[in-house]
């Protein structure tokens, strides 16, 4: 098979505009933003308005077909070709539709959000940057382009996340966030470079075509195929299969904050909220499971396997993460690395469609979560006065918002029963989905995968458990600000928001009933799972994993009542203990005001994440530091003596050169001058200004030369 | 007539013309001096002329030689006239800048 019969340009399709104009908007929107001032936020809303059209266009142009793909040559170097290749379909829609859907409405929230932010230019042409980065993602299906545009996310999320530099706090998790997510993409590039060094197309086709291909030969991993009319023949140790689909999943585990790379996240929440709702729900954290979804065929049994497991170890470690935490944002975003633990969970056993459909789900009630927040975060900061200065994301200020904020607390409370997977709500339905497949999955398997299941139904009754707390604590008993400042102070009311932040969270939280996706309580039953289905995997067969749509049907009916019926069972048990403790009156709900950090092992551990962040500190940094500073001192003494020792030895022989230059060189000159001086001045008294000498002189000269002549 | 003696005559007169250029101070007297020389050669001229036959190259020779010894005279005496201007002398021994 030769590589150009699989990489083939295709003919012009006026797809490529729409394309082009899906990636431009967003593009254009960055460029212009920025230089407006007072008009950026409208501007770059009616922009991405304008996208999400496009975006809706497409889907209903495109819905139901194969997948359009769109190549061309992008440059060549000798006979090594490099070509962009866009590809449409039906995941890629959706996709475009969840990005541009909940950028749009993060733009119209951040319009009243950020209303008083003198930045606010350059926060909405950021905004811009960050869609645009995510729609390459998307759109593109070729794995260095995946790659630019991956690390574009990167970079816009430092920029945004960093939005208030001022604030140390702030340039540091910027910091943190993009050295994690470095660390990650190092993965994603050792990823590329195997498939190149096997396959040599970064195409994603190419890789997949070439895949089911090549051949595992006595633990061999043989990649057969022609270029250019000449046999290639690659070969590498079957171990590299796995190698190359755990390299791309590292990139993964960064962009969406899994085990060990996820600390990033929480500290991530130092940029402005809606941008964590971005963040969260659409266009970075989203690209890990997303990547994970585009090269899924390709990763082998072992790959899958650590897929499993990382997910499951994140799911468990932040959900138990988000028990304890003061601050309304840090429990959100413990949440969501715990539901992207459950996506990536997904993934690696194989249930594709469950941990896309969770993807999809979690996009829109997080979105929603988040900017319901970031409503009691904005009505509380209306609040704050010269000398009443709280922290806003506080819970421990807030408390009883209900009366208050009526219309921001049925959002949150309808996108908190997704996350709870309260029946009814989309949540359950994803949620349900990847819990009956890893079940499935880990029967299938068997041994000390159980764990997984084990560490996935312990964090339904997590999930409840905190989403209920955060409700209580929240929006019911009293409210608490009016206690913790000074008597003296009149507080304004607090009230619901306005339109800009209203028509946002209630879009998302009507995005988080289940009826969206079909009536039915299975999530086989949806139109998501009719559009996308598990896909077959492509690698080799002694290192192909097994593929669920080989279990039987039944095998799956005969667990689907017992899961559900567990994970609701576990929800509504987290819900109950929740209410048990929190609920207005209860202990825990009473003392809570005046809790600081926590004491004893365990809620410790909750609090502080399990000291992975000591634990970075301790080993890696600590480490990392000794190693700099040891490396500094070789510097400084090995190296720069070395680079000494050697500009010595110049200056010796720069003045050796110097003698030789001054006495034999300047020596030879000097003599020259010498003697030309000395004839010149044996000479000057012929030239004696006498004229009548002169004639005398040519006379003379003339006699002799008749003399000669004539005798 | 022989030619001997018109060629000697002007040998000698050549002969006082360079004396008179080699010999006098003033700048005036050399121009004299060069004179006199232009007229030994234009001696020869006509006197080797004579002796020609029917042609008068010689003569017409002379003619033109006489004719630029006036245009060298103007521009010599002009020359002597500035030199006096700027060196308020005459005297060839001191002028002599362009001296090595």
């Amino acid at each position: 098979m030769d590589i150009n019969d699989i990489i083939i340009v295709t003919d012009f399709n006026p797809l490529i505009f729409w394309i082009l104009a899906l990636l431009g908007i967003p593009l254009l929107s960055f460029f212009t933003a920025t230089f407006l001032k007072k008009n950026a936020p409208l501007w770059a809303s009616t922009l991405l308005f304008a996208n999400l059209l496009v975006a809706i266009y497409l889907a209903i142009e495109y819905w139901g077909t194969q997948g359009v793909t769109i190549r061309g040559d992008w440059f060549g170097i000798g006979d090594t070709r490099f070509t962009y290749s866009f590809f449409i379909d039906q995941l890629a829609l959706i996709m475009l539709l969840v990005v541009n859907f909940i950028a749009l409405l993060v733009h119209f929230f951040s319009i009243e959000y950020m209303r008083h932010d003198a930045q606010k230019a350059r926060y909405f042409g950021l905004l811009g940057l960050f869609t645009f980065s995510m729609l390459g993602i998307v759109l593109f299906n070729d794995l260095l382009f995946i790659f630019i545009f991956w690390e574009l996310v990167g970079l816009s999320s430092y920029l945004l996340i960093g939005f208030w530099f001022e604030k140390k706090s702030a340039s540091l998790a910027a910091n943190k966030a993009f050295i994690m997510n470095r660390i990650g993409d190092l993965g994603f590039l050792t990823g590329l470079m195997i498939l190149y060094a096997q396959f040599q197309t970064f195409d994603l086709e190419g890789i997949k075509s070439l895949t089911i291909l090549s051949s595992i030969e006595d633990g061999n991993w043989i990649a057969e195929y022609f270029k250019n009319g000449e046999l290639v023949r690659n070969s590498l140790d079957g171990r590299w299969l796995s190698a190359a689909g755990i390299a791309l999943f590292c990139g993964a585990v960064g962009k969406s904050a899994q085990f060990p790379l996820q600390v990033w996240l929480p500290d991530a929440m130092e940029g402005p909220t809606p941008v964590s709702a971005l963040i969260h729900a659409a266009t970075m954290v989203a690209a890990g499971v997303f990547m994970i979804a585009r090269i899924f065929v390709i990763l082998d049994a072992q790959a899958l396997e650590v897929i499993a497991v990382v997910g499951a170890i994140t799911a468990f470690m932040a959900a138990v993460a988000a028990l304890s935490q003061f601050d309304i944002k840090k429990v959100l975003a413990y949440s969501t690395i715990s539901q992207l633990g459950y996506m990536v969970l997904a993934m690696g056993v194989g249930a594709y469609t469950a941990g896309l459909f969770h993807l999809v789900t979690h996009a829109m009630f997080k979105a929603g979560l988040f900017l319901s927040a970031g409503t009691i975060i904005h009505q509380l900061h209306q609040l704050e006065t010269e000398e009443t200065r709280f922290d806003t994301q506080d819970m421990r200020v807030m408390g009883g918002l209900r009366k208050f904020m009526p219309f921001t607390f049925f959002c949150f409370l309808i996108c908190a029963l997704a996350l709870a997977g309260i029946p009814g709500f989309t949540g359950f339905l994803s949620k349900d989905a990847i819990l009956l497949d890893t079940a499935v999955w880990i029967d299938e398997k068997g041994g000390g995968f159980y764990f997984i299941e084990v560490l996935a139904f312990a964090t339904v009754l997590l999930t409840a458990f905190y989403t209920f707390r955060m409700i209580f604590l929240v929006f019911t008993g009293t409210f608490r600000l009016p206690n913790l400042v000074d008597k003296s102070v009149t507080l304004k009311p607090l009230k619901d928001g306005n339109i800009f932040l209203k028509l946002p969270a209630v879009l998302l939280a009507i995005g988080s009933f289940s009826l969206v996706f079909g009536l039915s309580f299975k999530a086989e039953d949806t139109w998501f799972y009719q559009v996308i289905q598990n896909p077959i995997f492509l690698v080799p067969e002694p290192y192909a994993a097994f593929n669920l749509i080989d279990i039987p049907l039944e095998y799956f009916e005969f667990l689907h009542a017992r899961v559900v019926t567990i994970s609701i069972i576990l929800a509504l048990a987290g819900l109950v203990t929740a209410f048990l403790m929190y609920r207005p009156g209860a202990r825990f709900a009473t003392s809570f005001p005046e809790k600081r950090e926590p004491i004893g092992f365990f809620r410790q551990i909750s609090f502080y994440h399990w000291y992975q962040n000591a634990l970075y500190e301790k080993v890696i940094l600590k480490f990392i530091l000794m190693m700099s500073r040891w490396l500094a001192w070789f510097d400084e003494k090995v190296l720069d003596g070395f680079v000494n020792m050697i500009a010595k030895l110049q200056v010796v022989i720069a003045h050796l050169v110097a003698w030789f230059d001054k006495n034999i060189v300047d020596g030879f000159v000097h003599l020259t001058t010498y003697t030309t001086g000395k004839v010149g001045q044996m000479t000057r008294s012929i030239q004696s200004g006498n004229v009548q000498g002169y004639i005398m002189a040519a006379m003379a000269f003339l006699i002799l030369m008749l003399i000669w002549l004539l005798f | 007539m022989s030619i001997d003696i018109l060629l000697l005559l002007g040998a000698a007169l050549f002969c006082i013309g360079l004396a008179v250029v080699v010999t006098r101070k003033n700048a005036i007297a050399v121009l004299i001096g060069i004179e006199l020389m232009l007229n030994a050669a234009n001696l020869n001229l006509v006197a080797f002329s004579r002796f020609d036959g029917d042609q008068l190259q010689g003569q017409i020779f002379a003619l033109f030689v006489i004719t630029v010894a006036a245009a060298e005279a103007a521009v010599a005496l002009a020359i002597v006239v500035k030199v006096y201007q700027h060196f308020n002398t005459a005297d060839l021994d001191q002028i002599n800048e362009l001296k090595g």
